[in-house]
């Protein structure tokens, strides 16, 4: 049945959506701006932020505290590789055996960028920061491995999102196009004048700024010409700039001439209105609801317009506005994996990442640095198919059993009151986001049904028992919508 | 850590003796029930297999042009030579590396179809392969054209295999309006693994169709109801598909362990009518030689071994497998050994119930759109061939437009 993207039923007043928003705050509305602009919260974040107002929540989050405390990334391989010189002199069987241990050695360090990224994200003080980093990394695509993508390239374009993260977007599109890891992903480091290529030009303006229909063949055609020659040294892996394949003829480029480069190609890019719009599209799909009516993509358009493609004003309007706190954006999104994967170590409290999380990402759809395509993942109904769901209701079932699970300073003060424990569970897990149905269905539960031992909650059995209720209120349907 | 482990093992132990039984029980039920379950081979019971060749696959050198001399003058570099093309006639001829394709060919299984395409093409790998999948070159479908044929035509309600995705992600080509494809890549993976996911189950299966939520989601419905069939369809499928045993010995690739489990899934007699796999990524801007030959390779290969394994079962003439790509490439390489996006390009109709042969038209390398082979057949002509031929369904409404059938068909 459906697939895709689908957005909330009735009707939006577009004059006010982006207005600050002036309502009831309570932490039911905290949580839900820490599932957008983070990846979910402990209860007790919850309730700090609960105690803010929406303004200063918000501007917490833009503002946020330094991050260079944090876990540094772990070492990884380098490009270029310096055993590829060690390659001379072997036969094509010696050749081959090296190549395989050093992809392997890859695959590793790359799990280990995933277990640093992952426990950055549950760990971090300013978890906007790491959402925008794991936005852009959707937005601005790039694979590990493939093509020569070594693990400290990909280290390298994650940390310039996140150093970006609130940024400009116009310098950051610049500061992709001559990122090492883009360069060979998109191919734009084999782009000469002879024979243009043409994957990055495309890229550029189909998926990261304008959006099809903004540009014709012969604009990916001339746009293509003015970036050849940003290439990669092949002897640092840094950008360069190669002259002699660089093509500095006349290019005519949405209705503009004059001898452009790539920087050039940009600039013009982020003077079309279509590119307002199309970040004001990505943005709102991403943090507010998916397929945005086209009135409010042109009311945050003019926002980020106003700001110059600045994204920290611009977020701070939007994470303020009406239409965000609005029942329409309520949970009207699907939670991506790896926000259900952290959003799951909030919701228990625990201090690190369990072991095995990224293998467990995997049968969900989501690798980091591993999107499947260019366009990024695909979002909205495309996380719920069948073996997706399952995997997610596996990794629960795994999460639970964590040995840290009952030391989480909410789970472990839960009462021993079957009545009271349920309510506890589904307000600090789901915001009280269940039918009163689930309530008693978890009253059952605490107090012995379906389980092997019988008998109502006690000191004995309550270790099983908290963890399997803590599994059942996550199960609950409303836990796959962020 | 021990400690919760012990608990949780033999918990599970506990338990799972118990879940097995009441999905025996299920199962049985729903057979005794009478779900409707195919009979005899017949038009009823015939099966279509779609391969996507994602990424865009180079058409020029996958049915090879090797009697233009055009073709090698526009690809200095990238030209399969001559010698090495395994030769249909004097003008095309298979990729070497399809051998088991060509063993097919030979045998008249194989049904190529050159030049297909459709009206003012779209290089966009996005808005083309939406365009493949849906049939709409000019408007925007929520449903794929397969989806449109599982809502017509009147297959079992109760069936949550009517059609199925070999893959991690539902394909557009399967989205209806009334059927939910499940999409499944592997059976590993696919159950759930603790008891507490079948307490899980026991308390929440009210919860799922229970609309008490105090707040509304344009997702919430949908999660409940994948949340339903995922749950029932992961007990089901692997009991209901238990029975089949093969001898086959399928390349050790992705797409060889895909089409292994579309063999089993066809070759079970569970009402199947739509499979769907992918391979690639053909996506050959740079390098393309070594990425598209171990692709071909590996398609050629598995493709082999997916037919042997359905002949010796007798489903070989029951199961139609169609690929497509979303675009050929450019017709002169680029300056890295590659190829850009390009337009039409040849598509496979491959199985026991194929007239073989060469259809459509040879790419004319000298009138191209700009530097594109231009497309001589209508996707949506292949489209309306295996409506109408193999599925015994009227295509006009669900391909909006009449459009002629190509006399591959048996």
């Amino acid at each position: 049945m459906a697939a895709g993207y689908v957005r909330p039923a009735g009707q939006l007043d577009f004059t006010t959506a982006l207005s600050p928003y002036a309502g009831p705050w309570n932490d039911r509305l905290a949580a839900h701006l820490m599932r957008r602009a983070g990846f979910g919260a402990t209860p007790d974040e919850v309730a700090r932020y609960g105690a803010m107002s929406p303004h200063d929540a918000a501007e917490a989050l833009i503002h946020f505290p330094d991050t260079s405390r944090l876990a540094p990334p772990p070492g990884v391989m380098a490009y270029p590789d310096p055993r590829r010189i060690a390659f001379k002199g072997m036969d094509d069987m010696q050749k081959r055996d090296a190549a395989r241990a050093r992809r392997k050695e890859a695959i590793g360090d790359i799990l280990a960028l995933q277990e640093w990224w992952l426990n950055r994200m549950l760990t971090t003080p300013a978890p906007l920061q790491e959402k925008m980093t794991f936005f852009l990394h959707g937005h601005f695509t790039t694979a590990a491995i493939q093509k020569g993508v070594w693990p400290n390239l990909v280290l390298a374009q994650n940390q310039l999102f996140r150093q970006n993260a609130l940024g400009n977007l116009h310098d950051l599109t610049i500061a992709v196009s001559k990122d090492p890891a883009m360069l060979l992903y998109l191919d734009n480091a084999e782009n000469n004048k002879s024979h243009p290529n043409e994957n990055y030009s495309r890229e550029l303006m189909e998926l990261f700024t304008l959006g099809l229909g903004s540009y014709t063949e012969e604009d990916v055609r001339q746009s293509a010409r003015a970036f050849t020659g940003w290439t990669i040294d092949r002897r640092t892996g840094e950008f360069t700039f190669n002259p002699r394949t660089h093509d500095d003829g006349t290019k005519t480029f949405l209705s503009r001439t004059g001898n452009f480069d790539g920087t050039d190609i940009v600039d013009i890019i982020y003077q079309q209105r279509a590119c307002e719009r199309f970040w004001a599209k990505s943005l709102l799909s991403a943090f507010v609801y998916n397929d945005p009516e086209p009135e409010l993509v042109d009311e945050f358009a003019n926002v980020i317009s106003r700001n110059h493609f600045e994204l920290a004003p611009s977020m701070s309007v939007l994470l303020r506005s009406n239409v965000f706190y609005s029942q329409r954006a309520y949970r009207a999104l699907v939670k991506s994996p790896v926000e259900f994967v952290v959003g799951a170590h909030k919701s228990l409290d625990l201090a690190t990442i369990v072991e095995g999380t990224p293998q467990a990402l995997r049968a969900m759809g989501q690798i980091l640095f591993y999107p499947p395509n260019v366009a990024g993942w695909p979002g909205g109904a495309n996380w719920l198919t069948s073996q997706m769901l399952i995997a997610r209701e596996n990794f629960i079932a795994r999460i639970v059993n964590a040995q840290t699970a009952t030391q989480s300073s909410w789970l472990a003060a839960v009462p021993l009151d079957a009545k009271r424990a349920s309510r506890e569970f589904i307000a600090a897990i789901l915001q009280n986001d269940a039918p009163s149905q689930a309530y008693v269905q978890l009253i059952a539960y605490l107090d012995g049904a379906g389980t092997s031992a019988l008998g109502a909650l006690s000191v004995e059995n309550y270790d099983e028992r908290a963890r399997g209720a803590a599994y059942l209120t996550m199960a609950m349907p409303a836990y796959q919508l962020g | 850590m021990t400690m919760t482990m012990k608990r949780g093992r033999f918990l599970l132990g506990a338990l799972s003796g118990l879940t097995v039984v009441a999905n025996m029980d299920h199962v049985l039920a729903r057979a005794l029930a009478g779900t409707p379950l195919p009979g005899l081979p017949g038009a009823s019971d015939r099966v279509v297999l779609l391969i996507n060749l994602q990424g865009g696959n180079d058409g020029l050198n996958c049915v090879v042009p090797h009697g233009n001399p055009q073709y090698y003058q526009l690809r200095p570099t990238l030209a399969v030579p001559q010698s090495d093309v395994l030769a249909i006639d004097a003008n095309v001829g298979f990729n070497p590396q399809m051998r088991a394709l060509k063993v097919m060919y030979d045998k008249g299984e194989v049904a190529v179809v050159q030049g297909v395409g459709y009206p003012n093409p779209d290089h966009s790998h996005f808005r083309s392969t939406e365009i493949w999948q849906t049939a709409a070159p000019e408007t925007y479908e929520h449903t794929g054209w397969l989806g449109r044929y599982l809502d017509e035509a009147g297959l079992p309600k109760n069936n949550l295999f009517n059609g199925v995705a070999v893959a991690q992600v539902l394909p557009e080509v399967l989205v209806s309006n009334q059927v939910d494809v499940p999409s499944i890549a592997s059976l590993n993976g696919y159950g759930l693994l603790s008891d507490r996911n079948a307490t899980a189950k026991r308390t929440y299966t009210e919860l799922v169709t229970d609309h008490g939520f105090p707040f509304q989601s344009p997702y919430l419905a949908h999660v409940a109801e994948i949340e339903d069939h995922a749950q029932r369809g992961s007990e089901e499928l692997p009991k209901l598909v238990a029975g089949y045993k093969t001898d086959a010995t399928y390349p050790a690739t992705p797409l060889g362990r895909s089409l292994a489990l579309a063999a089993q899934i066809a070759g079970s007699n569970i009402g199947t009518k739509v499979l769907y796999v992918q391979h690639g990524s053909f996506d050959t801007h740079v390098s393309q030689k070594a990425t598209q030959d171990r692709l071909l390779g590996e398609f050629s290969d598995a493709i082999g071994a997916f037919y042997d394994d359905l002949a010796a079962h007798g489903n070989d003439t029951r199961v139609l497998t169609l690929t497509f790509s979303e675009f050929g490439r450019r017709i002169a390489e680029n300056g890295s050994r590659g190829t850009d996006h390009g337009e039409a390009s040849p598509l496979f109709m491959i199985g026991g119930g194929v007239k073989g042969g060469l259809y459509g038209q040879m790419p004319d390398l000298s009138d191209t759109n700009m530097g594109n082979v231009r497309y001589s057949t209508d996707f949506r002509s292949v489209y309306a061939t295996v409506l109408e031929r193999w599925l015994g369904r009227p295509s006009q409404t669900i391909l909006a437009g009449n459009f002629s059938q190509l006399p591959v068909l048996a």
